[in-house]
């Protein structure tokens, strides 16, 4: 029983494409009779298969070391490729969040999209993405990580470009997918590269190799650079990163995911490849300034955002920003735990805001206010999502936090403090969007805001309930530090952090008798936050611009100079032709007279080649 | 057996010129139809009865001619030119079945059609050098014609460029096939006798250049390309699909056939030189595409690119990187004519192929949204998107010629990022945003537009989750291609060029500094 489980792990990432697939003819709007419901409920299907299944492969692979399971693709000369998957503990478990949140999103979604006509798209690519996920996490190979990874590209260009007559949408699909691209195609670099160094793309055996391998340094740091550029665009780590405030132009249900596991892909493999990376000490110290700056630059952004939706991925950021510093310092386990506690949470948080959209059919922060009393199911999912989100003693984030302090408290003990700006900047953020949504007097938008249908609160209740539970999971896993390993002076720090920025916020923004908008600040820095520090100026001035010029450049030489020489061959003979034609006058003398210089000029062309005489 | 597939559509095209009068509106395109699938079904029966792990020629045929010149009817197939032949069978059909009924002067249509098709078959099946040239030139009369008489606004320009190029190409080629022959003495222009010789490697180098030339101006390599975007955007649908999805083919075919095989020596001389002609025509393919309004213009922009990714493997000449030759010939044919027959769906029905104009054709009421999605799918297998067979080609490309010239891998490599570019801009401007007004009335699409293209996408689709089905026809000719090569040019191997074979030779180049050891492998 427990050898079939193994042998089948790799069908779970199968029953997501497969539903993806098999609901095509409703997505592309072949079959139009039934209506789109039977694609989202089929595809609802597959998920409930792979969730179950991924479960009972858990329970089966709970105490077995790692076993890897290898798949023969392709076989070329002296060039194989495997797809190898491998289940642990670990990647099982991974895929069990990504199809529980999966299933979570895709019920959420059959409310929060009710009466869209292009439903069975949505569930095709959902079932698309979660294929895509579930396949990195089982993955032991670089190169099946890769393939997957652009998969992820391309769903998230389409589910952003859902509502493609958008003129905002338009734009956000097109930047979402060039910028993960260009990450991705430095990991193509990468990918290739080590595929010839290393020889083979598992992981597994990449970690054997950097033990023998012997790079000169300059390769190593390319090679690490490029492999670095992969997870950054995909986590929307600075300088990749705006991609994801503009992906928020999607529909909610697919932001639920994106915010939560699909940046968490990336740093998935960004932790896989950690022993290449660290072959090269630029590589690795470039890891720690990108995830320092992102944490820090994010969370200010985040602050400074009316958005809804746009305010929370700039978060995302920021928490991705302190998983790629664990990475950096080598904490692999703490950014896994990092990466779930954070998914769950912002997960959580993102269903509550999808039902204040839906419900106010606004994202504009300025807009709303006095919805808790309306709508008691989401501000309590909001309240325990930020909660598990910043450092709050018993719910999840808390700890990772304390484990992520903990491993760096005597390697780097500067980097506490960036944790604990990031803690307090998002616990002040968030307590804002608490007291502008949920707080305060209601709005016209607000006025009318009944609670959200039973489809959207279903899944919404039970991941509140799970956020809550979640530590006593972590308990029953032992995963917990005992009292005794507790660091006090970490836990006052962040709880401290937490409680400023908490407090300051709520004195602000909880306070009736300040007016809103506050101005913190003075207006040149907000509105430098607010447009993301301006990062679409670095943008046009360097990769578009260099685009935009060269592709310039050459469709001007290849217009004038290239087909301008050709057509101009062509109109000198034609014109020569022409012009020639009016010497033939008829006249036999004439021609002898040609013919006669003709030779003449042949004949001393020759001899003076002949002799040769110079000039 | 490989007779029938260039006699048969020869005697198809008799057949519809004998048609009366009264049936010609109708039969033509019947019997077209019916010679194209007869032909698609014959060379899927020669497939599988090609042996896989024999690395020579099979289904060999031969008939002396004119013995005096040294032409034989000589036929025959290995791994290299099977998968195109099984191409060419393919996009024929397609070509024929996506062709308008209504299309004016139907019997000398598809007559031109079943010619250019037994034509390139012909070509890819000759192993007598002089007969290669012959179905070569063949195959230009029936795609001017066609460009000539049914294409758009320009087509006299278009045609005649694309006439002349090709006729100066056929020129060089056949003038390198003379000087091989006189120079290495023998009096025949038999592929495997010619094989057997060496010629020293000034001769070879002289003589290759020409033929690359050549061959160059038909693959196109920039700067030999201009002809190749005019007769696109003038060529109708089913020429474009045939040019971009076999005839280009015939240059790269060519090139690695008689280029690579009959110069060895030589061949490893200029390899750098064409690894950096392959990153200019890649970078300048793309580049150029990004800045074309016309969709016609970008495909045709992107094949130039893209055939730079073969030549990019040519010259590395490993057995990995001459299967990924193979393989990105097999994608970009099926890819290309996706893409082709999609731009085609849009112009019919639109009128129009400026991407300023087009809008919101993704609207799943009034737009096209099937031809769309189908877009979107090629644009992404363009793109080298995994799933999908144009990764896998331009992986095994990459991954080879990373381990010969690492730089110019490197560097082409930016031009699968600079497809998406220029791709994105066309489905962003033609398939999204809100469908105007202008553009709300169009004719219905039929099953009959939609068909090729979905045949298509699943093969793309299919190929690139199951690679080995393409790879696998290549195999044992490609490692026995290098072998061969190999064992005839030991005399010279060491002294020409001494090929970096340690894969560490990218830090090397870079730093200077001493090779490290390799690693364990």
């Amino acid at each position: 029983m427990n050898q079939l489980l193994f042998q089948t792990s790799w069908w779970v990432p199968v029953y997501g494409l497969a539903g993806a697939l098999l609901t095509l003819p409703w997505s592309v709007g072949l079959v139009r009779r039934t209506g789109p419901r039977p694609a989202a409920y089929f595809n609802i299907l597959m998920t409930i298969l792979a969730l179950v299944h991924s479960g009972l492969v858990l329970w089966a692979v709970w105490d077995l070391p790692p076993e890897r399971l290898l798949v023969p693709w392709l076989s070329l000369p002296g060039f194989d490729i495997w797809l190898t998957f491998v289940t642990s503990r670990t990647s099982v478990g991974a895929v069990f969040v990504i199809t529980g949140l999966s299933l979570l999103a895709q019920v959420f979604a059959l409310g929060y999209l009710e009466k869209d006509w292009a439903l069975a798209r949505f569930y095709a690519l959902m079932g698309f993405f979660e294929g895509a996920m579930t396949g990195i996490a089982l993955s032991d190979s670089l190169f099946l990580s890769y393939a997957l990874l652009e998969m992820l590209t391309l769903s998230t260009y389409l589910l952003v470009g859902f509502w493609y007559a958008q003129p905002l949408v338009v734009t956000a699909a097109r930047d979402a997918f060039l910028t993960k691209r260009v990450g991705d195609l430095l990991l193509l670099m990468g990918v290739v590269t080590l595929s010839t160094l290393a020889g083979s793309l598992d992981f597994t055996h990449l970690d054997q190799w950097v033990k023998v391998a012997n790079l000169s340094p300059l390769t190593a740091t390319l090679l690490g650079l490029a492999l670095l550029a992969g997870p950054t665009g995909k986590c929307a780590i600075f300088p990749l990163n705006l991609w994801l405030d503009e992906a928020m132009e999607g529909p909610n249900p697919a932001s639920i995911l994106r915010n939560s596991v699909v940046v968490a892909c990336g740093a998935y493999v960004l932790i896989k490849l950690q022993p290449v990376l660290a072959l090269s000490p630029i590589a690795l110290n470039t890891l720690m300034i990108l995830g320092a700056m992102t944490a820090v630059g994010a969370s200010l952004v985040s602050i400074a955002q009316i958005d809804i939706k746009r305010t929370l991925s700039h978060s995302t950021s920021a928490y991705l920003g302190l998983v790629f510093l664990a990475v950096g310092t080598q904490q692999d386990e703490v950014a896994l735990l990092f990466l779930l506690t954070h998914g769950i949470a912002k997960a959580l948080l993102f269903m509550s805001i999808g039902s204040i959209i839906l419900t106010t059919s606004t994202q504009d922060l300025t807009e709303m206010g006095g919805l808790a009393s309306r709508m008691p199911a989401t501000t309590s999912a909001f309240v325990v999502g930020s909660l598990a989100t910043v450092g709050v003693l018993p719910l999840g984030c808390f700890w990772a936090m304390l484990a992520w302090s903990d491993g760096v408290w005597f390697k780097a003990p500067e980097l506490i403090g960036i944790l604990l700006v990031v803690n307090g900047l998002t616990a002040f953020n968030l307590t804002r969007v608490f007291g502008l949504v949920f707080w305060g007097k209601p709005q016209p938008k607000t006025r009318r805001a009944p609670e959200v249908m039973w489809l959207m609160a279903l899944p919404m209740v039970f991941l509140t309930v799970l956020t809550l539970l979640l530590p006593l999971l972590f308990w029953r896993w032992q995963i917990l530090p005992s009292w005794s390993e507790v660091n006090p002076i970490l836990v006052g720090l962040l709880l401290l952090s937490g409680l400023l920025g908490c407090g300051l916020a709520g004195w602000i923004y909880l306070n009736p008798r300040i007016t809103k908008p506050v101005s913190l600040v003075g207006k040149s820095v907000r509105e430098v936050l607010a447009y993301d520090f301006c990062i679409d100026r670095l943008y046009k001035l360097s990769v578009v611009l260099g685009v935009v010029q060269g592709s310039r450049l050459t469709a001007w030489l290849d217009r004038y100079v290239v087909d301008g020489l050709v057509n101009f061959v062509g109109v000198a003979s034609i014109f020569s032709g022409e012009s020639l034609k009016y010497t033939i006058s008829g006249q036999s003398r004439n021609y002898l007279l040609t013919l006669f210089v003709g030779v003449l000029l042949a004949l001393t062309l020759l001899s003076w080649t002949h002799w040769g005489w110079s000039l | 057996m490989l007779s029938v597939l260039i006699w048969v559509p020869i005697l198809g095209a008799v057949i519809i010129g004998c048609l009366p009068e009264s049936m010609v509106a109708t039969r033509s395109r019947q019997v077209a139809l019916a010679v194209a699938t007869g032909l698609l079904g014959w060379s899927l029966y020669l497939s599988s009865q090609f042996h896989l792990s024999e690395p020579g020629l099979q289904f060999q045929e031969g008939l002396p001619w004119i013995e005096s010149l040294g032409l034989t009817y000589q036929l025959g197939v290995d791994g290299l030119s099977l998968p195109l032949v099984l191409i060419n069978s393919l996009l024929s059909w397609l070509a024929i079945y996506s062709s308008d009924g209504q299309i004016h002067r139907p019997r000398f249509y598809y007559i031109l059609l079943l010619i250019l098709n037994g034509a390139v078959a012909g070509a890819f099946m000759s192993q007598n050098l002089l007969l290669f040239f012959l179905f070569f030139e063949l195959e230009l009369i029936p795609l001017y014609l066609v460009i000539a008489i049914w294409g758009g606004a320009r087509r006299g320009y278009a045609a005649m460029k694309f006439l002349i190029y090709t006729a100066v190409s056929g020129v060089l080629i056949l003038a390198t096939f003379f000087g091989l022959s006189l120079l290495s003495g023998s009096s025949t222009f038999d592929y495997a006798v010619l094989q057997e010789h060496t010629l020293p490697l000034s001769t070879q180098l002289v003589l290759l250049i020409t033929l690359l030339i050549g061959f160059g101006i038909k693959i196109p390599v920039v700067p030999l390309h201009t002809w190749l975007p005019d007769a696109h955007v003038e060529a109708p649908t089913p020429a474009s699909v045939l040019l971009a999805g076999v005839l280009l083919k015939l240059g790269t075919y060519g090139m690695l056939r008689f280029g690579l095989q009959l110069f060895p020596e030589a061949w490893r001389v200029i390899a750098p030189g064409l690894a950096t002609l392959a990153v200019v025509s890649v970078l300048y393919g793309s580049f150029a595409a990004i800045a074309q309004t016309d969709m016609k213009k970008i495909v045709a922009y992107s094949s130039v690119g893209h055939m730079g990714y073969i030549l990019l493997a040519a010259a590395a000449a490993t057995p990995l990187s001459l299967l990924g030759a193979i393989a990105q010939m097999i994608s970009h044919g099926l890819i290309s004519a996706l893409l082709f027959l999609g731009v085609g769906a849009v112009y019919a029905k639109t009128g129009t192929r400026d991407i300023n104009v087009l809008r919101g054709l993704l609207s799943p009421e009034r737009g096209l949204p099937l031809i769309g999605s189908l877009m979107i799918v090629g644009a992404m297998a363009s793109a080298g998107i995994p799933g999908m067979m144009g990764f896998v080609a331009e992986f095994i490309v990459y991954r080879s010629s990373f381990e010969v010239f690492p730089v110019q891998t490197l560097l082409s490599m930016v031009g699968t990022g600079l497809t998406a570019v220029y791709f994105l801009i066309m489905i962003n401007k033609v398939f999204f945003g809100r469908l105007p007004d202008s553009l709300a009335n169009l004719p219905r699409v039929r099953w009959h537009d939609r068909v090729p293209a979905m045949i298509v996408t699943v093969l793309i689709v299919f190929l690139g989750l199951q690679p080995s089905w393409m790879t696998r026809w290549s195999q044992t000719t490609a490692v026995a291609l290098v072998e061969d090569r190999l064992n005839r040019s030991t005399t010279t191997f060491a002294e020409v060029r001494s090929v970096p074979s340690d894969p560490d030779w990218l830090s090397l180049q870079l730093t200077g500094s001493e090779s490290p050891k390799r690693p364990i492998h």
